[in-house]
């Protein structure tokens, strides 16, 4: 099995230690993985602000010959996912891939923090990775599995107000729904707050920061590496 | 003044009781559409009838047209919203009416007919209570199901001159009050939900029964309604109906469901609207007419709660009115679909599945003609630019990152951007 290691061209500049972890984790599961190094972005920036590309061309050029291609972004996969492409049916998010091809499960079962799950909008709308409350459908969380344990939601599980775009036309209603999703998630009392997407949780950090809220925020490859990382 | 400005001004004095408002009829939809084993099934089955409908849309205005003048229904075709309105003032002009009372139609305020009425001296009265509110308010809706969700009982005591802000109490006062415009109209406007193209009728649901009081009590009976509003047959309607009223409020069913057909004892219109839905059918944004105003895309959008209808500035606010408003005019609500998060609730509550997040973003490309971010695009292509915008991102002094991005730091702490990249310079 071909893996390809998909780097969002935003973790690489604002917070590299999360495709290292990815990397980490893939390779503890005895995986062949590559990670292109001519690669740049997905295009989502540009598709989000109404701005024509052919960046998820370039993007299929580079992976097209790989069986799987992870990434840590529910984001960047839902718009590859979107398009019609030769990539579009392999590329997946992180937590999607253990849970679908590698089926694994409860990976922070014995996770000493008190963990709360952000479902970011693309991991739970746009990907289905769980059962959005808008749809009749049974109720189902694939990132909750393969953590394992008691892992805490929010009460509602509405956008946290990052959006891109939409975070520097807007910043105040952004802000009020940053501030809407941590106090729903504080207010359950974890000790750590995470997600699949880094860009939320950068969203809901650099609010916390603001205010002063204490609380832990990071990405659920930092989790899962450290779980594995300790029954080494 | 664009969106954010105005939902700044909307969130301090309202937003968050407006946010619990909403989301609490959020919920009562999610129960009430889960008591459907088979929503989603039949979410696929309304939104294959509406495209039915989109692509057979002048062959079922014909159709609709025959059965309804065989019921005895007077129909007109309206291309504009301006032909609407000059059908409406001949016809009331003929019966001599200098009042008409009014239910149910958010195609009327899409044409302005209020105000043109009143240009010509003919005194409208919205009927329904949410929209007497707005009306005496000397506002427009700001939800197409709940036009005044926006306003506090105090505010509609206000309006009524009262001290006693009851909901109640003020709602029986109300009630007294358009008792009387009832009684002296000459003439009745509503709206229609549906019109079945097979028998010729028209189709109203409503909670308050003011459309059917209206009609009764009038002479005329005008129906305005948009083409997009057609149904093929009769059996398509149990479908429609059962997804209405609980993706729109919760309720299993309109308190009042009435099927206009054959008149008897008055005169009945209906005016098929067009004003723009042919050319949209031959547009990207087609897929907008499948939209049955159930108003689910509004009341569960996360920035409409929190930024109140007005805030979009057009008649139907809220996410379909992202993709309505541009349309109409590409320079005035050009920030319209940017006011959105992609969070993809909208499609998800859709009971006729239009594809929003496609769709928005195909509105932001319409309006969008940012050259500076299209060169960005091309050197993108090349990590070596790649890593040379990497470069001068970190060379930049903070001050000026805070600056550059400055709706984010008003609110927010920049990140911290580390020396070293994953895939490295
Ligand atoms: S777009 Fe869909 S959810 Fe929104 S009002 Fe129309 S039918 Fe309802």
């Amino acid at each position: 099995m071909k893996i390809a290691l998909h780097v969002p061209c935003y973790i690489n500049e604002l917070n590299p230690q999360i495709a290292k972890k990815t990397l980490l984790i893939l390779r503890h599961f005895k995986l062949n993985v590559k990670v292109p190094i001519n690669q740049t972005c997905c295009g989502q920036p540009f598709i989000n602000s109404g701005i024509p590309t052919t960046l998820p061309l370039k993007f299929n050029e580079i992976f097209k010959n790989y069986d799987y291609i992870v990434s840590p972004s529910s984001s960047c996969v839902s718009i590859i996912r979107n398009q019609n492409l030769e990539v579009s049916n392999k590329t997946y998010e992180l937590c999607e891939f253990l849970h679908d091809i590698l089926k694994v499960k409860d990976i922070a079962k014995n996770y000493q923090k008190k963990i709360a799950l952000h479902n970011s909008c693309h991991s739970l709308r746009h990907l289905l990775e769980g059962a959005p409350s808008e749809l009749n459908i049974p109720y189902f969380n694939k990132i909750k599995k393969v953590l394992g344990g008691n892992i805490i939601e929010a009460t509602r599980d509405e956008c946290c107000g990052f959006g891109g775009i939409f975070s520097l036309k807007e910043g105040f209603i952004s802000y009020v729904m940053g501030r809407n999703k941590l106090d729903d998630l504080l207010e359950k009392k974890p000790d750590v707050i995470t997600g699949v997407d880094y860009s939320c949780l950068m969203h809901l950090d650099s609010i916390a920061k603001k205010d002063g809220d204490k609380i832990e925020i990071k990405h659920i490859s930092e989790i899962i590496w450290e779980c594995l990382n300790e029954t080494l | 003044m664009k969106h954010y400005k105005l939902a700044i001004k909307f969130y301090k004095e309202k937003g968050p009781r407006h946010d619990k408002n909403l989301w609490n009829i959020r919920q009562k939809r999610d129960k009430a559409i889960k008591e459907i084993d088979k929503w989603e099934q039949l979410r696929t089955k309304a939104s294959e009838i509406k495209e039915y409908v989109i692509e057979h849309l002048e062959e079922l205005i014909e159709e609709f047209t025959k059965n309804a003048k065989k019921q005895g229904i007077e129909v007109y075709y309206a291309k504009t919203k301006q032909e609407h309105n000059e059908i409406i003032l001949k016809l009331l002009k003929e019966k001599k009416a200098k009042k008409v009372v009014k239910s149910k139609s958010m195609l009327t305020e899409e044409c302005d007919l209020n105000e043109f009425l009143k240009e010509n001296k003919i005194e409208v009265i919205d009927t329904d209570l949410g929209e007497r509110i707005v009306q005496l308010r000397g506002e427009k809706p700001s939800h197409i199901v709940l036009p005044a969700i926006h306003t506090t009982k105090e505010e509609v005591a206000k309006i009524l001159n009262e001290t006693n802000s009851d909901p109640t109490y003020l709602t029986h006062k109300m009630r007294k009050l358009l008792r009387e415009e009832f009684l002296t109209s000459k003439a009745a406007i509503t709206g229609a939900n549906f019109l079945i193209a097979d028998k010729g009728f028209a189709v109203v649901c409503t909670n308050e029964g003011n459309a059917d009081l209206g009609v009764t009590l009038n002479k005329l009976h005008i129906i305005s309604v948009g083409i997009d509003k057609l149904l093929p047959s009769i059996k398509d309607l149990g479908i429609f109906l059962r997804m209405l009223a609980r993706n729109a409020t919760g309720q299993k069913i309109t308190t009042y469901t009435t099927i206009f057909g054959k008149p008897t004892n008055q005169k009945r219109v209906i005016i098929l609207v067009d004003n723009g839905r042919i050319k949209r059918k031959k547009s990207e944004f087609k897929e907008t007419l499948k939209c049955i105003r159930c108003s689910a895309c509004l009341t569960t959008c996360p920035v409409f709660r929190r930024s109140g209808g007005h805030a979009y500035r057009y008649i139907i606010p809220g996410p379909i009115g992202s993709l309505l408003a541009p349309l109409v005019d590409k320079e005035e609500y050009k920030d319209l679909p940017f006011a959105c998060t992609l969070c993809g609730s909208c499609e998800m509550v859709c009971p006729v599945k239009i594809p929003f997040s496609k769709q928005l973003i195909n509105m932001r490309k319409y309006v969008t003609k940012n050259k500076i971010m299209k060169i960005a695009e091309k050197s993108i292509h090349s990590d070596k630019t790649f890593k040379l915008f990497s470069l001068i991102l970190r060379l930049t002094p903070k001050p000026l990152l805070q600056k550059a991005f400055k709706e984010w730091s008003k609110y927010k702490k920049l990140p911290n951007i580390p020396q070293k990249r994953f895939i490295s310079l």
